[in-house]
């Protein structure tokens, strides 16, 4: 008796289980129908432009940053798995302490392969209309597949990048939460990237501060530096990014890789060769060594070196050019403008 | 065992009967390629440095130079029918209709293109490059020809540029065998395809038009085209006469310089053709087979 009760109540058990169990395979499949299906609230970032800074970069007007599409970006921008033995990451050569940029001459990237220029710092790029030194890419979005598959960078593909991140479940869920859907794709991931680079927003700095009457002064040499600053840097340091966006010869010593030919290697125009675009100077303190291939040290060996006189060169800047290749700068006016430039540091975006 | 003999001999003989056929109707709308790499008539055998065999060539200026390496893309193919109908061949898709070309690699001189329509055709159309629309790496959209430019016995791919290497040359000049290095790609950027709306960069992409000396009949018979490359134009051309130099100035074209868009349109004009006047650049047509 016994055994046919134990019976019969496995029997109600399996009978009620097999009921179930198109239940709970229903219940199970909704499940991740709805995973497939939940749509979160994505709210484009209020994109706050500091005073006096240049108009924005038209795509940024098509790619504008949302609060999932940027945590995407910061994510894809510190991930290793970009490069073919997930050692290098973007943020691998654009350090937050150093202003994005790092410390070696020339960058640096898998297997210790030297590239052919100095990395660029990562800042208010979103008012920038020229990206690289050679102003090769003109849209953020067309930039972050060079360094994927340059040999001396990541060495990778875009289709091998998107393989790893497909097997990362956390990828899939942010690639939903900032498009809608969770397929990873090449666009996507260059438009994150480049959103995270738009928010990536420097104006904090002291002189910003003074320039905003928050309460802060120059030094007696920090406001002699401004002095010089304006009377000898400013023809092309100028705007509120400290920097024309022009590209010009100014005499450096010349990088002889056959790679290299500066703005002309992208315009082919002679009168453009080895003219590099004029680099920011903000975050300057933090972005050593200097020059498209990290020919000087420090900042006061690129002063030394424009007070001794530049290289000369048929397509010289008319400004070094009427001036004897040279810009001269006393001692004292060196001291004043480096103590300037330091003012340029913002201690918020590097994040110290 | 002696019904699994008939059965075995059954299916190879359907087996035979189906490659045949496919064969047959395959082969009746192919037209074939046949690309021969030249200096003036003689085809080019590469070399190193020091190679005895390796074809030497003299330039109009008198330089002597031979090839180490030798490759160039072929794309965007038409054929012109005889009552002047243009045939594309997948035009728009470099995986089925793009070639690189690779003097190192016998067989990649040959291009066998399918499912022609049949008829009678007189002229061919081709582009020396990729056409800006379409050169972008993508690498989603042609697998097959990314994965072939980017392999390692090839790099025609333009990394900072993204792009391809439209031709890679290198070689050596001069008794004392000075390395030569000729890369040609284009820099454009603006909305791909739309040349009005580019802002910067150089074009290198070159549309080749050349006559067939007689009709190529396509459907009852599989023409051959054989069509020459001749780099006794690459510093002897119709655009440019160039001598190579090395060193470390802007003019100096054989090294530095010449991975960048500086020097290299005086190449590509000489290649390909300056765009508007010529538009056969070194390319003649040997002859077609019918």
């Amino acid at each position: 008796m016994g055994g046919s009760v134990n019976s019969y109540s496995i029997y109600i058990l399996m009978n009620v289980f097999f009921k179930i169990l198109p239940l709970l395979l229903i219940l199970i499949s909704c499940t991740s129908d709805d995973y497939e299906q939940v749509s979160y609230e994505n709210p484009e970032l209020i994109f706050t432009v500091p005073a006096g800074f240049p108009q924005l970069n038209a795509s940024v007007y098509t790619n504008k940053p949302t609060k999932y599409g940027v945590i995407l970006g910061e994510k894809l921008f510190h991930e290793k798995r970009f490069s073919a033995d997930n050692t290098i990451s973007c943020a691998s050569c654009h350090i937050q302490a150093s202003a994005f940029a790092d410390h070696h001459a020339q960058a640096v990237g898998i297997r210790n392969r030297i590239g052919l220029r100095n990395t660029p710092s990562i800042q208010n790029l979103a008012f920038m209309q020229f990206y690289n030194w050679d102003g090769s890419k003109l849209s953020l979005e067309n930039q972050s597949i060079v360094p994927i598959i340059t040999h001396e960078e990541m060495d990778s593909s875009i289709l091998e990048v998107i393989g790893k991140l497909q097997t990362d479940l956390t990828y899939r869920v942010l690639f939903q939460k900032a498009f809608g859907d969770d397929q990873i794709t090449p666009e996507r991931i260059y438009k994150s990237i480049a959103q995270y680079e738009y928010t990536l927003i420097s104006a904090e700095s002291k002189y910003d501060k003074i320039k905003r009457n928050e309460g802060f002064f120059f030094t007696q040499s920090e406001a002699k530096g401004y002095e010089v600053f304006q009377q000898k840097c400013i023809s092309c340091h100028s705007t509120e990014l400290f920097t024309d966006q022009t590209f010009r010869n100014i005499g450096f010593p010349v990088n002889t890789n056959s790679n290299e030919a500066g703005r002309a290697r992208v315009t082919g125009n002679p009168e453009e060769y080895m003219s590099f675009r004029v680099p920011s100077l903000r975050n300057v303190e933090f972005t050593a060594p200097y020059g498209s291939f990290g020919q000087f040290a420090t900042l006061r060996e690129v002063l030394d070196y424009f007070d001794n006189g530049v290289i000369a060169a048929d397509n010289l800047d008319p400004i070094l050019k009427n001036n004897n290749n040279r810009i001269p700068l006393t001692e004292e006016e060196k001291e004043a403008l480096i103590s300037f430039m330091k003012t340029l540091s913002d201690l918020k975006f590097t994040g110290q | 065992m002696k019904n699994l003999k008939k059965y075995l001999l059954s299916a190879l003989v359907c087996f035979i009967f189906i490659s045949c056929n496919s064969d047959d109707a395959a082969v009746a709308n192919n037209v074939t390629l046949s690309f021969k790499n030249t200096f003036g008539n003689t085809e080019i055998i590469l070399g190193g440095a020091a190679s005895a065999s390796a074809t030497v060539n003299t330039s109009d200026a008198g330089q002597v130079h031979h090839f180490s390496e030798l490759k160039y893309v072929i794309s965007n193919i038409r054929l012109v029918k005889a009552d002047g109908t243009e045939v594309p061949y997948h035009v728009n898709d470099l995986d089925k209709g793009a070639m690189i070309i690779d003097q190192s690699q016998a067989a990649s001189l040959q291009y066998i293109m399918r499912n022609i329509p049949s008829g009678e055709y007189r002229q061919i159309k081709f582009g020396l490059g990729v056409r800006s629309d379409i050169n972008t790496l993508d690498q989603v959209r042609f697998p097959k020809f990314y994965a072939a430019a980017g392999a390692n016995d090839t790099e025609m791919m333009w990394e900072w540029g993204t792009g391809y290497r439209f031709t890679k040359i290198e070689g050596f000049y001069d008794g004392d065998h000075k390395p030569m290095s000729i890369h040609t790609g284009s820099t454009v950027e603006g909305t791909n395809g739309d040349p009005s709306t580019y802002t910067q960069g150089v074009d290198a992409y070159r549309n080749i038009v050349l006559d067939l000396p007689q009709n190529a009949i396509v459907g009852s018979k599989a023409p051959r085209i054989a069509i020459k490359a001749d780099f006794h134009q690459l510093l002897s051309g119709k655009a440019n006469s160039i001598t190579l130099s090395t060193g470390e100035g802007m003019d100096d074209n054989a090294t530095p310089n010449i991975h960048t868009a500086v020097q290299m349109i005086k190449f590509v004009d000489n290649l390909g053709g300056n765009g508007t006047t010529d538009s056969k650049g070194m390319f003649s047509i040997l002859n077609v087979e019918n």
